[in-house]
């Protein structure tokens, strides 16, 4: 079955397009007014000079995940590089001293020319370990090596600079503050 | 030192040595205006900042000067661009295309009034400087066919290039500049019947004796209007070029200093035609669309503002007016741009005041830079202000009545003339800006009209309403002025 739009009907001022052009010059007159006399009603920012305002949960650059130690969260599982369906994210495990934890990562790479910002990694996570809340949007780089972060760019952030809500991700469940982070969770001092 | 002399002697002569040289030169000054007002313009209507960022670093303090840095920045990048030809081009052409539009954009000036004759005694008799450097009483035919040399610059670019791409934007640019043309003439043939004469100078007098010919020819205005934007190549007729059918149209295998020397062609043509349009149709270096009364003699109306006496086409005694009231003239004059430069400076102090509000990095520096800004444009309105207080006060003329002559012409000491000539001048200019802007707004209002659009416009409506126009004046011209 088809179904037949009909454009509606120009009406006689509106084809011989003269009166429209004098509204429209009309419409861009008093944008350029409102320019020229409201700076403070400019759509735009006064970028890179001010920065934008990017909501929490917008998918930016990544960051690792870190234990109160210091130490990566990632435990080398390889979720997040299977996942990921551009295949930039390199990791080569390693075994971990700490008897509770199986396994590191001793390096951990992400492309970000390859990368397509579609936050799989962070959903596959199993252990909350790679998080994409750096708000880092803009990305620059002389050449193609600079996009590609490893792991001490990835861990290279400071807990001050995310909300106070997020500390929950200093006591990391796995490893030998596992149970001390359990303890604090039953006499209520974890948070 | 014989020639210093003579300078001092002759100011009249040497003054029409210089003005050749002066008035292309002071265009080129106008053109980054116009390109700034474009940039700005476009950035405003569509609700964007527009040009910030290029700066002159300073200890703690970047001087943007409102973005009339990209100019420099532009002229630096492409003379600095590898001057490429490319191989498949036919080399003398290509080379010479780019040209062609400047030099043509340069040479009309020299046809347009920019003040009024200046009558002057020299030797025994009395001599006149005309505001065209060109005197000629056939001044419009030979501005037409200046303008219509520039289609050449489009037509030899777009097939010396040997590029498709090129050809297509050339061939139709040069179709649609020729259609238009037509009715593009015709339209101001109504103003040159009521006006009786090729010359600018007159056609800007008359307007100044009666009224300015947009208002005596609403209907020929308009048709003008419109074809200009078809000279120029501007919106909506921009078909020269067209970035998602044939990339950059006549000019896409041009880059460097012939680009440039492209785009500086096609703004010089721009201001050209915004000049010529206050000339024919927005009364020239006449201020006021109307006569003022004498005051010396209520019985008869002068222009606001001339230096030419003409007993034998207009009233007598129209020096009067100015002449004995210049002061109150340029005190005027001064205390509107006064005026014209408080608002600058009201509207960077709000820019500044939301500056303060932002949290930008560069937050104290821009402060700093636009405080500069608005303590010099404060003083300069003062500064304008006191001069105008103090032309107001002190400026009185008196003509020097010229001797053995074969009528009683007035003729005034130099200074009157100069400060007139610059007033009008000035006058001049700021109509050429203002319909500059009409052509920057209507860029960026109107979408682009498609080729058969175009030519069914030209050729089946303005043509026929230009004729329709032109006959009605014909009729309407006769019965009242009686064959003059």
């Amino acid at each position: 079955m088809t179904k037949v739009v009909r454009r509606p009907d120009l009406t006689f001022w509106e084809k011989i397009y003269f009166v429209e052009i004098f509204k429209g010059l009309a419409t861009t007159m008093g944008h350029a007014k409102n320019s020229l006399l409201h700076a403070d009603h400019f759509k735009v920012i006064n970028y890179p000079d001010v920065q934008p305002n990017l909501p929490r949960d917008y998918r930016a650059r990544h960051r690792l995940m870190k234990r109160p130690d210091g130490s990566p969260r990632c435990v080398a599982c390889f979720m997040c590089s299977t996942a990921c369906p551009a295949r930039c994210i390199n990791i080569v495990a390693e075994e971990s001293p700490d008897h509770h934890i199986e396994k590191r990562p001793a390096s951990f790479e992400i492309d970000l020319l390859l990368c397509v910002f579609c936050g799989f990694c962070v959903e596959a996570c199993p252990c909350d370990a790679i998080r994409m809340d750096t708000r880092q949007a803009v990305l620059a780089g002389d050449n193609r090596r600079d996009f590609v972060i490893d792991k001490t760019k990835l861990m290279d952030w400071e807990p001050k600079d995310y909300p106070l809500e997020d500390a929950q991700s200093q006591k990391a469940p796995g490893g030998t503050l596992h149970a001390q982070a359990l303890e604090e969770f039953k006499s209520g001092s974890y948070h | 030192m014989d020639i210093l002399h003579w300078i001092t002697s002759h100011p009249y002569q040497t003054a029409g040595l210089i003005l050749p040289i002066a008035i292309p030169l002071i265009l080129f000054q106008v053109l980054p205006l116009l390109v700034l007002l474009e940039r700005r313009g476009a950035a405003f209507i569509q609700d964007r900042v527009g040009p910030s960022r290029a700066y002159i670093p300073l200890p703690g303090l970047r001087i943007r000067a409102f973005g009339m840095l990209y100019n420099a920045t532009d002229l630096i990048k492409l003379l600095f661009k590898e001057n490429f030809v490319p191989p498949f081009a036919y080399k003398s052409f290509y080379w010479l295309a780019p040209a062609i539009p400047v030099a043509t954009g340069l040479l009309t000036p020299a046809l347009l009034p920019w003040f009024s004759p200046i009558l002057y005694q020299d030797g025994a008799g009395v001599s006149s400087l005309t505001g065209t450097l060109i005197t000629t009483s056939s001044g419009l035919l030979l501005l037409f066919a200046l303008g219509s040399l520039s289609v050449y610059g489009v037509v030899l670019g777009s097939w010396s290039s040997n590029s498709k791409f090129s050809l297509l934007g050339g061939m139709r640019a040069s179709a649609m500049m020729i259609s238009y043309e037509v009715s593009m003439g015709l339209s101001v043939l109504g103003l040159l019947l009521i006006v009786g004469s090729f010359n600018l100078t007159d056609i800007v007098e008359w307007q100044g004796h009666h009224t300015w010919g947009m208002f005596v020819q609403p209907i020929g205005f308009l048709l003008f209007l419109v074809s200009m934007f078809a000279e120029c190549n501007r919106n909506p007729f921009d078909v020269a070029e067209g970035e998602s059918e044939i990339v950059g149209g006549f000019h896409t295998e041009y880059a460097g200093v012939k680009f440039m020397m492209f785009m500086t062609g096609e703004y010089l043509h721009v201001l050209v035609a915004s000049a010529l349009l206050a000339t024919l149709y927005a009364g020239g270096y006449e201020l006021l669309p109307f006569p003022v009364p004498m005051l010396a003699d209520t019985s008869g109306f002068v222009p606001f503002l001339t230096t030419v006496f003409r007993p034998e086409s207009y009233l007598s005694l129209d020096t009067l007016w100015v002449k004995a009231h210049l002061g109150g003239v340029v005190a005027i004059m001064l205390g509107i741009t006064a005026v014209l430069v408080f608002v600058f400076a009201t509207l960077i102090a709000g820019r500044r005041r939301n500056y303060a509000q932002q949290d930008a990095q560069d937050r104290d520096m821009r402060l700093r830079e636009y405080g500069i800004y608005c303590s010099a444009f404060t003083g300069l309105g003062v500064m304008l202000l006191l001069g105008a207080i103090a032309c107001g006060l002190f400026m009185t003329t008196q003509p020097l009545v010229a001797a053995g002559t074969l009528s009683p012409q007035p003729i005034y000491p130099g200074w009157v003339n100069a400060v007139t000539a610059v007033l009008q001048f000035h006058i001049v200019i700021g109509k050429t800006l203002a319909f500059a802007w009409l052509f920057i707004w209507v860029r960026w209002t109107l979408p682009r009209f498609r080729y058969d659009q175009i030519m069914g416009l030209g050729w089946k409506v303005m043509l026929n309403i230009a004729l329709v126009n032109l006959l009605i004046t014909a009729i309407v011209a006769k019965a009242i002025g009686g064959g003059r």
